[in-house]
């Protein structure tokens, strides 16, 4: 069944939108990050115009969020503190974004950078949570305990002043890294039009030691407000909202991610870091290739930037 | 006899003028008169509503005082030339810099006919010469792109090159298309045309040149036009999206919540 996207403005195919927001949602709701960086190059893959996917992605994130958030919190593995200090670091690093956007559109890069920076990203991420979860994978076979809290690892972070009492997350530290990270989850939304979680994820479990259970809770409380402020952000200055597009992914989504969140359930957390750490590595993957191999068009066309807003 | 043959003129031109098909009054003696066209869209305006998949628009007309003899014999040549709005766009082609492919040069256009569309009789250099499509801007090798101000001035080679490319992609998109042998001949002065409109049809006022040439020769020339439109529930999308910005992205924000709480609710009865 085929339906028109007013602002996207093209025509496409109501089931293959709706099986994209429910993979999407399910990965989400297992992993707890916002789905964004697999559902924005999707879009753009079945021909959405690269403005309209980043901003409906970011649309679409809300409703995942908000409803993968709620499970969470009925687990009682939000810790709003840790997610107030987020939201801070989220918001502030979104303002930082958009300046940041239009120096990169000025020079005529934005594509490049945010290739490069989805690549660099991803790829080191996705290596170190491999490496880290197979090890734990190993020892578990092996029938020693997990060790999540190895002392002597995190001295820096320890080190740091403004140290503050996270109960839910049972850790004592300073507000100053969660508040870089919550930044750099913030500065990631606005540039590249995805949630952060799969950066703030790992840097939660590496860097804080956050519980597995608390960071996708808390990760997914921050993304909600961060989402928000992009989609507000992205329908007053590119009008690159299609709601009509974001209603039939969040139907999809919403579902997809409730399944996720119960099939995360039955998984151990050194598996289900192991399988993120796969999908992020096999994203970026993807994303090389397309910068190393000839492309099968070299000239693309756009719309005139000026002022910062498409014409 | 003269009498006669003056009474069959007569005859012939009344029936003519009453059938709205004689442009002028003949004049004794000549035997041969000018054509003239007469097109129409079977629609001028199209709305673009929730379960839009592109739309078929025929053109359609007559050539008044027509010669041929029959609809095969190839007499006429019609060029039917459908034009969307102008837009300024911008080409940019990658370059292999240090392993990775990157956008390196770009050449802006303005006035770019976002849809273009040519159907005629016959391929169009078999229509007409050069210099006479051009004249009348039928087809791609006749379509103007205009280069905005760039930082660097290009060559004429380079500005081919993005001018072939922006027609490329067009072609790839379904925007731009040449289609000889798609218009055709029913009897002596029919003729009707076929266009093909995407569902990514830009939106906005287009126009429809119809030519009829022969033998190279423009003969007449007529226009016709559309308008595409959004409708309904799009149509109220999209003036939400440009005329109340901040109040639409927060409406976006607020049905989303919606969306995940309702679903969240859903989910903990189930």
């Amino acid at each position: 069944m085929q339906i028109y996207l007013p602002i996207a403005e093209i025509s496409v195919n109501i089931f293959t939108i709706l099986g994209m927001g429910a993979a999407v949602g399910f990965l989400s709701g297992l992993f707890g990050v916002g789905g964004g960086f697999l559902i924005t190059p999707l879009l753009i893959f079945i021909g959405i115009p690269a403005a309209v996917a980043v901003a409906t992605g970011a649309n679409q994130l809300i409703a995942t969020s908000v409803s993968g958030a709620l499970a969470q919190w009925r687990r009682g593995n939000v810790d709003v503190k840790l997610g107030a200090v987020l939201v801070i670091g989220g918001v502030i690093g979104s303002l930082i974004g958009v300046a940041l956007i239009k120096v990169l559109r000025q020079s005529g890069q934005i594509e490049l950078a945010i290739a490069l920076l989805y690549v660099v990203l991803l790829g080191g991420v996705g290596a170190v949570m491999m490496v880290e979860s197979v090890g734990a994978m190993r020892k578990a076979r092996e029938g020693k305990p997990p060790s999540m809290r190895r002392g002597g690892q995190h001295v820096w972070v320890h080190g740091l002043p403004l140290k503050m009492r996270f109960k839910r997350s049972k850790i004592f530290i300073s507000a100053i890294p969660p508040f870089l990270i919550g930044l750099i989850g913030g500065l990631l939304a606005s540039t590249m039009g995805v949630g952060g979680g799969f950066i703030m994820v790992p840097l939660m479990i590496y860097l804080l030691r956050v519980p597995t259970n608390v960071v996708v809770g808390t990760s997914l409380f921050q993304i909600i407000f961060v989402t928000s402020a992009a989609t507000v952000m992205h329908a007053t200055t590119n009008q690159a909202v299609d709601v009509i597009l974001a209603i039939i992914l969040m139907v999809g989504g919403v579902i997809g991610a409730q399944l996720g969140v119960r099939a995360g359930q039955r998984l151990r957390a050194e598996q289900l870091r192991a399988l993120l750490a796969l999908l992020v590595l096999a994203v970026c993957f993807r994303l090389m290739l397309d910068l190393v191999t000839t492309p099968d068009m070299r000239y693309s066309l756009g719309p005139i930037i000026e002022n910062g807003a498409a014409q | 006899m003269t009498r006669v043959r003056s009474m069959f003129l007569l005859v012939t031109t009344f029936l003519l003028a009453a059938g709205g098909l004689a442009a002028a009054q003949p004049s004794p003696g000549t035997a041969v008169q000018k054509e003239a066209l007469d097109v129409d869209l079977s629609s001028h305006e199209v709305s673009i509503q929730t379960d839009f998949s592109g739309i078929k628009v025929v053109v359609f007309g007559a050539v008044n005082n027509s010669r041929q003899p029959s609809a095969a014999s190839g007499f006429y040549d019609v060029a039917v030339v459908l034009r969307g709005p102008e837009q300024a766009i911008i080409a940019r082609r990658k370059d292999r810099i240090a392993g990775l492919w990157v956008n390196a040069d770009s050449m802006a256009f303005q006035d770019v006919p976002s849809f273009y569309a040519v159907l005629s009789t016959r391929p169009l250099n078999e229509i007409a010469d050069e210099a006479a499509l051009l004249r009348y801007g039928i087809g791609f090798e006749s379509l103007a792109l205009v280069p905005r101000y760039s930082p660097r001035p290009h060559t004429k080679a380079e500005y081919d090159a993005f001018r072939q490319a922006v027609i490329e992609i067009k072609k790839r998109e379904k925007l731009y298309r040449e289609a000889p042998f798609s218009v055709g001949f029913i009897g002596t002065s029919l003729f009707r045309s076929t266009i093909d409109l995407p569902s990514n049809v830009p939106v906005g006022d287009y126009t429809a040149d119809v030519f009829l040439f022969r033998e190279g020769k423009l003969l007449s020339a007529a226009q016709s036009s559309i308008t595409i439109g959004k409708g309904g529930i799009g149509q109220f999308v999209h003036q939400g999206a440009f005329k109340w910005p901040l109040l639409y992205g927060f409406s976006a924000v607020l049905m989303a919540f919606v969306f995940g709480l309702a679903a969240s609710a859903i989910f903990r009865k189930g």
